[in-house]
């Protein structure tokens, strides 16, 4: 067992070797390449469900504005004030910095989350992809409360499209980034075009003095669909902050913000939150009220702006479902050392493909993209912990890098004990990972304060 | 040249944005929005490409 692990460890720190050191300084780089990358990495296949299940939730029109805005404000702070000053301080990835914190031992299973967590995302965007081409053949979207694939058809068409994404990210993963950096204004577009066009059939005059009343009245009337749950102003304030939870508050973001020369470049996150996860789902709301409430987001585009929406709705997808089919064969490559990066590939998108075939995925994204976040979460809180708080309180930093242990078993405890604490905490699943954290935080410093203690090494 | 492939893939894109604002006021009918907005977006894809090539082409 112990041999064993320590193979795939190994193996695990040939395949990030390539960013074992910390970034050089002539390496950098300027705040305009970190805007451009924000703004093109939050317009995705998912953004078409998200905004349009904000209406299907019974938001009002003010709660959304308000509730969007601070919480797009809080998760740009998250990046600014949580994500890039670590990152800027250790110039490393959060793969490297977590080894020397919890041993490689659990830098493994973190791998082997993330990677089972970016396949259901994957799956998602290719049901999303796959309203779109189901439209072209007749084949109806899985009702709202539906978890098993509900027609022959509609697995037909999740496995072709889940083989041709794999089959391309295989193929050429670099030619489809950069396509990607291509498609994303793009797809921006076709949002703003899609709802714009929706707005007459919603009653909108073309002097707009009516969008207001329209607005609050048939688009964010307050009034939660047949069996959706009512969401307010703190429903959505939270899923806006924590909808990237696991990149900032999470540290995965490290990864970027170590090529910054400022932690300030943590602001330019603004440039893909208030387009992507402002005006984008604002669109998609406005989308779905225009065709009666349905959940199709192929339907959606296609009514609003004809063939290019049905392009958007396809393209969002793929180029979305494709870098995380890459970091989800990645994360995967440690568990199976031996294999090329086309068979781990190919595991992946074969995986992906099998849970994109269960709507649940899609139809429960609000909640998966809660449980995504929250599951990731006491990593970042136990890194910050490590990083800012153990140096005030003078406890020892770095335990695992300097014994040598392979697993630190504060960092597993402290990560399992907070899923299991959020988990019995009796509020709504957007808001467990707030007080998680301090679970985390405050539970990690006990435990290695003590630890330190026992061994006489404070 | 690369600068004319900018400017054209850019308007093209602005065309994209034009046409639904053209449908909105009333100006063009609804299957000549769509329509436009195609052609507009097959504009983009081309001359974007070809944009972003170019400057890999010429780059050392």
């Amino acid at each position: 067992m112990a041999s064993g692990l320590a193979k795939f460890t190994s193996a695990m720190d040939r395949l990030y070797e390539f960013d074992r050191e910390p970034v050089s300084l002539d390496k950098l780089q300027s705040g305009g390449k970190f805007a451009g990358l924000f703004a093109g990495e939050h317009v995705a296949a998912t953004e078409f469900v998200i905004g349009a299940f904000f209406v299907l939730h019974g938001v009002s029109a003010r709660e959304l504005l308000l509730g969007l805005f601070l919480g797009n404000l809080l998760a740009v702070l998250s990046w600014a004030f949580i994500c890039a000053p670590i990152a800027l301080r250790t110039r490393l990835t959060l793969y490297w910095y977590l080894r020397k914190i919890a041993g490689p031992g659990v830098t493994f299973i973190y791998n082997i989350a993330n990677a089972f967590l970016y396949c259901v995302l994957a799956g998602a965007m290719i049901s999303v992809s796959a309203t779109a081409v189901g439209l072209l053949f007749g084949i109806k979207v899985p009702a709202l409360d539906a978890v098993l694939p509900t027609s022959a058809g509609w697995v037909a068409i999740v496995f072709v499209l889940g083989a041709a994404f794999t089959a391309m990210a295989i193929l050429g993963f670099e030619k489809l980034s950069r396509f990607a950096e291509i498609c994303s204004p793009w797809i921006f577009i076709v949002f703003v075009a899609g709802a714009l066009a929706m707005l007459p059939k919603l009653g909108v005059g073309r002097d707009l003095a009516n969008f207001w009343q329209v607005a609050t009245t048939k688009i964010w009337n307050g009034v939660a669909a047949g069996g959706q749950e009512k969401f307010g102003f703190w429903h959505i304030l939270f899923f806006a902050w924590f909808c990237n939870l696991a990149m900032h508050v999470g540290l995965s973001d490290m990864a970027i913000f170590r090529y910054a020369r400022k932690w300030t470049y943590g602001f330019y996150t603004a440039f893909g939150m208030y387009p992507g996860h402002m005006l984008a789902w604002i669109c998609s709301g406005i989308m779905v009220a225009a065709v009666g409430r349905q959940m199709d987001p192929g339907l959606m585009a296609f009514e609003a702006a004809g063939a290019a929406g049905i392009g958007a709705v396809l393209l969002a997808g793929w180029t979305t479902a494709n870098p995380t089919l890459y970091r989800a064969g990645l994360a995967l490559q440690t568990v199976t050392p031996n294999w090329p990066r086309w068979k781990i590939t190919l595991l992946a998108g074969g995986a992906t493909t099998v849970l994109a075939c269960f709507p649940v995925f899609f139809l429960k994204l609000l909640d998966y993209v809660a449980i995504y976040g929250l599951v990731l979460m006491p990593i970042g809180a136990i890194v910050f912990t490590e990083h800012w708080i153990f140096p005030l309180l003078k406890i020892e930093r770095y335990r695992a890098e300097a014994r040598g242990w392979t697993f630190n078993w504060a960092v597993l405890a402290v990560w399992l004990g907070t899923l299991a604490a959020c988990f019995l905490l009796p509020i709504h699943l957007f808001f467990k990972w707030l007080p998680g954290w301090f679970i985390a935080a405050g539970s990690y410093t006990l435990l290695m304060g003590l630890e330190g203690r026992r061994r006489g090494t404070k | 040249m690369k600068i004319l492939l900018a400017v054209s893939s850019l308007l093209s894109l602005l065309l994209c944005l034009a046409a639904p604002l053209l449908f909105f006021l009333g100006i063009l009918p609804e299957a000549s929005y769509k329509l436009a907005l195609l052609l507009a977006s097959l504009g983009w894809f081309f001359l974007a490409t070809s944009w972003a090539s170019y400057g890999r082409k010429k780059s050392p």
